[in-house]
């Protein structure tokens, strides 16, 4: 019964299918540059999911997601440049040139690789819980929300390229070797690499499926829908909104992790809002309102600036907007509809029972509610 | 005697307006009472400041002996006082069982509904409330799609679902048919069992068949309280009230 689409069971199929092909990509694939490449279009894949759960589920638009990107990226940078330093050479050469002496205090935790993992991580989500707290609890909402991390990604970008002494300005971070975990080199170009990315991409997309599907997920898409009846209804809006704000946040704040250690380089364009704008992009364009369709989306979008882009040089932005204006126009729920419309026709081809609404719009049924 | 709910000296002003007006009034628990008066006599505004939407600029309210005066939307409904609004407010992108899974609220908090797949005891209330609401065969369509009087039910079954100590209806019968009143008239009676209900209505056929108590409000201010027999003999409401009804 049904568009299948709409089935869970089918749901969790497509996804199995999904993450079983791309866990299997090394396994024919040898060409190590190429695996890199795919393993930092997965990451590009994680920042699309995150930006789906807040935007396509939680109805938040955030357009700072390069705050939580950035801030992971640069923990994880600072941690695996401490780690080539040694005890005769302590300080990173960057902050040499810029006639620092010691250490900063900023940098001192990174010495030990599994603090600064962990700051790298909860430093970007402990700023989701503050801002987004403030914001949501002052009631900011909708495009005034957006604006808002717009303006504050504006600030984190200016901050790093400043303190150039802290953070090497807009050179940026490039340590010099791999990540160490422990006694294991994890090589950039290796399979070892690609799965580390493909297993955090495949744990955040069933945690955020878990997640649409839990009672928090209900409450979030009934706030979505109308965040002012939910107020009645018992539940402290803010802290839906704060919540799903800041897992959100904490994915993209895992995605720069894994993107540092696949490219080994951090800089302030990391930051830029060009970027942030583009996890929009490949989330609308992929569809919003399914966290795979968004993944497709940064696969797609990305892998074709990779091909295209070195052929059509600049003429790509304007192909790349071209495609955009299409989607928005055509398709509002980005390519995941069409599958979706597609689904639909065939299950009402199948059983000839009309569905209860005559507009011929899909209509979302949601089996074994118990 | 103190009732459920007390309102002490309730005022409140938009810039220099007096909408409420030192305004009290006590309702019983297990009754109905009536809000009624003339157009902008400040009977949804009570509703907004009973509920929290609004705050008092001045006075109390007592729900339960605890005092909910100036307290957040969620905090008040948490207490127990559940809402339905005037123009139905309901999920409208959701179908008719997400409306009402969603306002069985007994877990509020964000981070254990996180870990919630299954919710205890919604099965059975919420098979009671369906059918209460004569939604049953409904379930899977999207509540914009309901007509008026199914949004209508769809509403009241969700302050149902929520299981408030405190009701309050502001204009539930709006936009029914005859048929449809008279089973909202059942249900509320049945209802003042486990609950108390404040109603606001402007159908007297409607407040003669519920009411307990009828409360009259007039420019912000308590006019006249008791049961609709004393209410229809008391000269000042037909003055301001039923009175303009007569004339016009």
């Amino acid at each position: 019964m049904g568009n299948i689409y709409h089935n869970k069971t089918a749901q969790w199929l497509a996804y199995a299918v999904f993450f079983a092909a791309i866990g299997a990509v090394p396994l024919f694939q040898d060409d190590s540059f190429l695996l890199n490449q795919l393993a930092t279009y997965g990451v590009y894949g994680m920042l699309a999911l995150s930006i789906s759960l807040c935007w396509g589920f939680g109805g938040i638009l955030n357009l700072g997601q390069g705050i939580a990107f950035g801030l992971g990226a640069y923990g994880m940078a600072m941690t695996m440049q401490m780690q080539t330093q040694t005890e005769s050479n302590p300080i990173p050469p960057f902050m040499l040139n810029n006639s620092l002496e010691h250490l900063p205090l900023l940098w001192v935790p990174f010495q030990s690789t599994a603090a600064g993992i962990f700051l790298a991580i909860a430093v970007p989500t402990f700023f989701c819980v503050v801002f987004g707290g403030i914001m949501f609890r002052a009631r900011v909402s909708g495009v005034f929300f957006t604006i808002m991390t717009l303006a504050m990604l504006s600030a984190f970008y200016t901050i790093i390229l400043d303190q150039q002494a802290y953070t090497g300005g807009a050179n940026g971070l490039s340590p010099p070797s791999a990540l160490q975990l422990g006694s294991i080199e994890i090589d950039p170009y290796s399979p070892i690499a690609y799965w580390i990315v493909f297993v955090f991409l495949c744990a955040s997309t069933v945690l955020a499926k878990l997640l649409t599907q839990s009672s928090f997920g209900l409450v979030t898409q009934a706030i979505r829908d109308d965040s002012e009846r939910v107020r009645f209804l018992g539940y402290s809006v803010a802290g839906y909104e704060t919540m799903i704000y800041t897992i959100s946040g904490l994915i993209a704040a895992i995605a720069g992790c894994c993107w540092v250690m696949l490219v080994q380089y951090v800089s302030p364009a990391q930051l830029d809002v060009g970027f942030s704008l583009s996890m929009v992009i490949w989330a609308a364009i992929g569809g919003r309102h399914s966290l795979i369709g968004a993944m497709i989306g940064a696969f797609v979008i990305q892998g074709a600036q990779s091909y295209l882009g070195d052929t059509f040089l600049s003429t790509w932005l304007l192909l790349l907007g071209g495609f955009f204006i299409i989607v928005v126009r055509f398709l509002p729920n980005g390519l995941a509809s069409l599958l979706e419309a597609g689904l639909g026709l065939l299950s009402s081809r199948r059983s000839s029972a009309p569905h209860g609404n005559g507009a011929g719009e899909p209509v979302a049924i949601k089996e074994e509610a118990y | 005697m103190s009732g459920l709910l007390e309102i002490q000296h309730l005022s409140k002003n938009f810039d220099t307006t007096k909408v409420i007006n030192d305004f009290s009034m006590t309702v019983d628990e297990g009754t109905i009472c009536c809000l009624l008066g003339p157009n902008g006599a400040g009977k949804t505004t009570t509703i907004d400041l009973i509920t929290g939407r609004v705050k008092p600029t001045s006075g109390t309210i007592l729900f339960a002996n605890e005092d909910i005066t100036g307290r957040d939307e969620h905090e008040i409904a948490r207490a127990g006082v559940g809402r339905k609004f005037q123009v139905p407010a309901v999920l409208r992108d959701m179908t008719v069982r997400q409306n009402l899974e969603v306002a069985y609220s007994r877990q509020t908090n964000p981070f254990w509904n996180l870990f919630k797949f299954h919710r205890a005891g919604l099965k059975q209330k919420f098979d009671e409330v369906a059918d209460l609401a004569g939604l049953t065969r409904r379930l899977d369509v999207i509540a914009g799609n309901l007509s008026h009087g199914e949004t209508q039910w769809l509403e009241i079954g969700m302050v149902l679902m929520q299981e408030p100590r405190l009701m309050l209806m502001d204009e539930p019968i709006a936009g029914m048919t005859e048929g449809e009143i008279e089973k909202t008239a059942r249900i509320f009676r049945d209802l003042r069992k486990t609950t108390t209900l404040i109603v606001v209505e402007h159908d007297m056929g409607f407040v003669r068949q519920i009411a307990d108590v009828v409360t009259v409000m007039h420019m912000g201010s308590l006019l006249a309280q008791g049961t609709l027999s004393e209410i229809e003999a008391n000269a000042r409401v037909r003055e301001v009230y039923l009175g303009e009804q007569e004339a016009a």
